[in-house]
């Protein structure tokens, strides 16, 4: 514990000594404008009442249709109607990236100040070919939630690794068969991808005009046979996330843990007030103790689009609303998110974090802060996100259906139908079976 | 023209449709104007550029968008008779009730199909949810413990269940109303030569019906090869192919995918065998009343 505080204390030291000078904003000189933005997070117009403040002829107008992709899509095909900024999930952007829905901001948030701000992963992100086109707000580091009151009444311990997952999920399985210790998303390719990364991997990316695939890479099959062995052995199983019964078997108990990003804490709040005080939540186990390691799952970016008519403005405004210490506070406070990707969010840290009466008054931030460190690797999403997702979900429903006997076989016809479709969608750049 | 008194007449009745013919023109005829010409290019993202016809070439070879008619062949062949004959029988049951009663079964019947989908969506997913299904105790008893109530397999099903739910009541209310206009002539003279109320119903009533029934089935025949409402909600709970129908096919690959002038060219497409269809049905109906010598 000492050191942790110890380690948060330098932390913001060194922060808040990097940025002492506060001239990292830039001045706006230009003509008085009103920016539109659409968001879905909620409460932003508390972090937007602080940056008009600082920058008084830069009004934002926060217009929220819950997940937009459909509106954004049309507006992109008939030329007109995006606002000045768009908020997309991280594994999306490279598909808007792609559809040219973005312009680069390099100009007025150059590549240093960005890495500065948000650190290196970030930049695949929000950046294509050293392009920038937005910053990232909040972090989907990945984070094992979990009933302390079922772990206590069967005694099951905390994993930190994988294997003693696996132990305590078969433990469970054994001591009452009607609960589940965990249960896997029926599609949702962000999860499934979350999971190779936070084993270290990836099974895509970008770099140099060329998209790279390998879904059959060795840290990919690591996971998905770890996952396979407990799925086809009914140990663990495939359940319809968002659903009407996940939510129930959330909130009366009958699932012990979620593996899923830090976001979460926001969606358990709202969704199974019934389990208030019995949920905690700490890092996900690991492959490797010593080389502890991590993922996101989810998360989203602001982006400016080239319907904007004054980027400057827009630029000014999603480098401010994602790193500014002043936003960060609101967006903890009023959005609940609980981490937020920018190094500056360390700066504030000490302020937000305390005790959380949901999480049995566990001092949440810390923890996830601690997880959203551990992520050190990142990668670019393929410009077919939806068909990434689509083609997942179809496989996993017809191994439910009993088509497919072995889960590990998923992976290699994951990869199949994902090639099939960059194919199908004109992208004659794509390089099958190798990672940079 | 319009000094004649038959002109005046004309224009007069231009005038009260005039409304109508604007929004017609309005949101029907322009959009479908403006798809032919977004038919023929090809497009991605924001970059559009003349295919010509490629686009239904290609739509001709889609295995994708042939296969997702299974369902609407489904519906057609299965829901559509059953349903009209269904709705016929219970109009007929109306018929014989005390006036109240029928009045109050006509009113509770026709209820499921003011609920907006969205809203009777959401019931569904309850009441198809394992954990938390009234059904489940049901099944569990049958002999079903096992079993799911919501796979991807007894998704056509449930269609049913849902689909006779919503509109079974309208059907019908509307074969009642139809009824309502035969002349009791006809039903007293039959009786009186010794029919049964269901004799005089199927061979008296309904052939006088005709028309009412053929336009009963065209509508159906329509709503089945563009049913989309249904099958979309319960893509919430059970993942189903992007293609599970036509309509699906059309919207994820306007929405998801981005492929809007495919898209539309596929409507186009979709459009054009539901009039044949439509037509059709109508060629039937007036052949066979030909044929009676109507």
């Amino acid at each position: 514990m000492k050191r942790v505080i110890l380690g948060l204390l330098v932390a913001l030291l060194a922060v808040s000594v990097a940025f002492a000078a506060d001239d990292i904003y830039p001045e706006y000189k230009g003509e008085p404008v009103t920016l539109t933005m659409w968001a879905w997070t909620s409460n932003e117009d508390y972090s937007i009442r602080e940056f008009e403040k600082a920058y008084p002829n830069i009004k934002v107008q926060w217009e929220n249709f819950g997940v937009h992709y459909t509106k954004a899509q049309t507006a992109i095909a008939a030329g007109e109607g995006l606002p000045d900024v768009l908020m997309i999930e991280y594994t999306f952007a490279p598909e808007f990236m792609e559809l040219g829905a973005f312009v680069p901001i390099n100009q007025w948030l150059p590549e240093e100040k960005f890495v500065k701000l948000f650190g290196e992963p970030a930049l695949n992100w929000c950046a294509l070919d050293g392009k920038i086109y937005g910053t990232p707000q909040d972090s989907g580091a990945i984070a094992l939630f979990y009933r302390k009151d079922i772990f206590e009444k069967y005694g099951l311990t905390v994993p930190q690794t994988w294997p003693e997952f696996a132990e305590q999920a078969r433990k469970l399985r054994q001591a009452d068969p009607n609960l589940n210790f965990a249960t896997v998303p029926l599609g949702w390719a962000l999860w499934w991808i979350g999971q190779v990364w936070e084993a270290g991997g990836k099974v895509f990316d970008y770099k140099d005009g060329k998209w790279y695939i390998d879904f059959t890479n060795p840290v990919a099959e690591k996971v998905f046979n770890f996952w396979g062995e407990l799925i086809d052995e009914g140990t663990i199983k495939i359940e319809q996330w968002w659903s009407p019964d996940w939510y129930n078997s959330l909130n009366v108990g009958k699932t012990a843990a979620v593996i899923i990003g830090c976001w979460f804490a926001e969606w358990l709040r709202y969704n199974a007030p019934e389990s208030e005080g019995l949920w905690r939540v700490t890092i996900p186990p690991q492959w490797d103790p010593a080389n502890p390691h991590n993922g996101m799952i989810g998360g989203s970016g602001f982006y400016v689009t080239t319907h904007s008519k004054n980027p400057e403005a827009a630029a000014i405004f999603v480098m401010w609303l994602n790193s500014h210490p002043e936003s960060l506070k609101c967006l903890h406070k009023y959005s609940n998110l609980p981490v937020m990707v920018s190094t500056r969010y360390a700066e504030v840290l000490d302020e937000v974090a305390g005790p959380d009466k949901f999480f049995g008054g566990q001092n949440i931030v810390e923890t996830l802060w601690e997880a959203h460190k551990l992520v050190d690797t990142a990668y670019v999403a393929l410009p077919i996100q939806t068909n990434v997702d689509q083609a997942l979900g179809l496989l996993l429903q017809d191994y439910v259906d009993g088509k497919i006997k072995k889960f590990a076989d998923i992976l290699p016809m994951w990869e199949e139908a994902v090639v099939k479709a960059m194919k199908e969608f004109g992208y004659d750049n794509v390089v099958v079976g190798e990672l940079p | 023209m319009i000094r004649t008194r038959r002109g005046r007449s004309v224009f007069k009745a231009y005038l009260f449709l005039a409304p109508f013919l604007v929004l017609f023109a309005f949101v029907v005829v322009y959009p479908i104007i403006f798809g032919v010409r977004l038919s023929l290019y090809g497009q991605r993202g924001a970059r559009m550029w003349y295919v010509g016809l490629s686009n239904y070439r290609t739509i001709l070879g889609d295995p994708r968008f042939w296969e997702a008619f299974k369902i609407p062949l489904f519906l057609l062949l299965v829901q559509v008779p059953l349903m009209i004959f269904l709705a016929i029988l219970i109009a007929f049951v109306y018929e014989r009730m005390p006036r109240g009663r029928a009045a109050f079964y006509r009113f509770i019947h026709y209820l499921p199909y003011t609920i907006p989908a969205i809203v009777a969506g959401i019931v569904w997913s309850y009441i198809f949810s394992d954990s938390m299904s009234p059904l489940r105790p049901l099944l569990d008893l049958l002999g079903f413990a096992g079993v799911r109530i919501l796979n991807r397999e007894h998704v056509p099903l449930v269609l049913l269940v849902i689909i006779f739910w919503e509109f079974t009541g309208y059907t019908a209310f509307v074969v009642f109303s139809a009824l309502l206009a035969v002349p009791r002539e006809y039903a007293e003279q039959a009786q009186i030569d010794g029919a049964t109320f269901w004799q005089t119903a199927f061979f008296i009533k309904l052939p006088l019906v005709r028309g009412v029934i053929t336009m009963l089935f065209i509508f159906n025949a329509i709503g089945a090869l563009q049913v989309f409402n249904e099958p979309w909600m319960l893509g919430e709970l059970v993942v189903l192919p992007p293609n599970y129908t036509p309509a699906m096919y059309i919207y994820n690959s306007a929405f998801a995918y981005g492929r809007f002038t495919y898209a539309t060219a596929m409507g186009l497409v979709l459009a054009c065998i539901t009039f044949l269809i439509s037509l059709y049905v109508l060629r039937m109906a007036s052949r066979q009343l030909l044929a009676r010598g109507w």
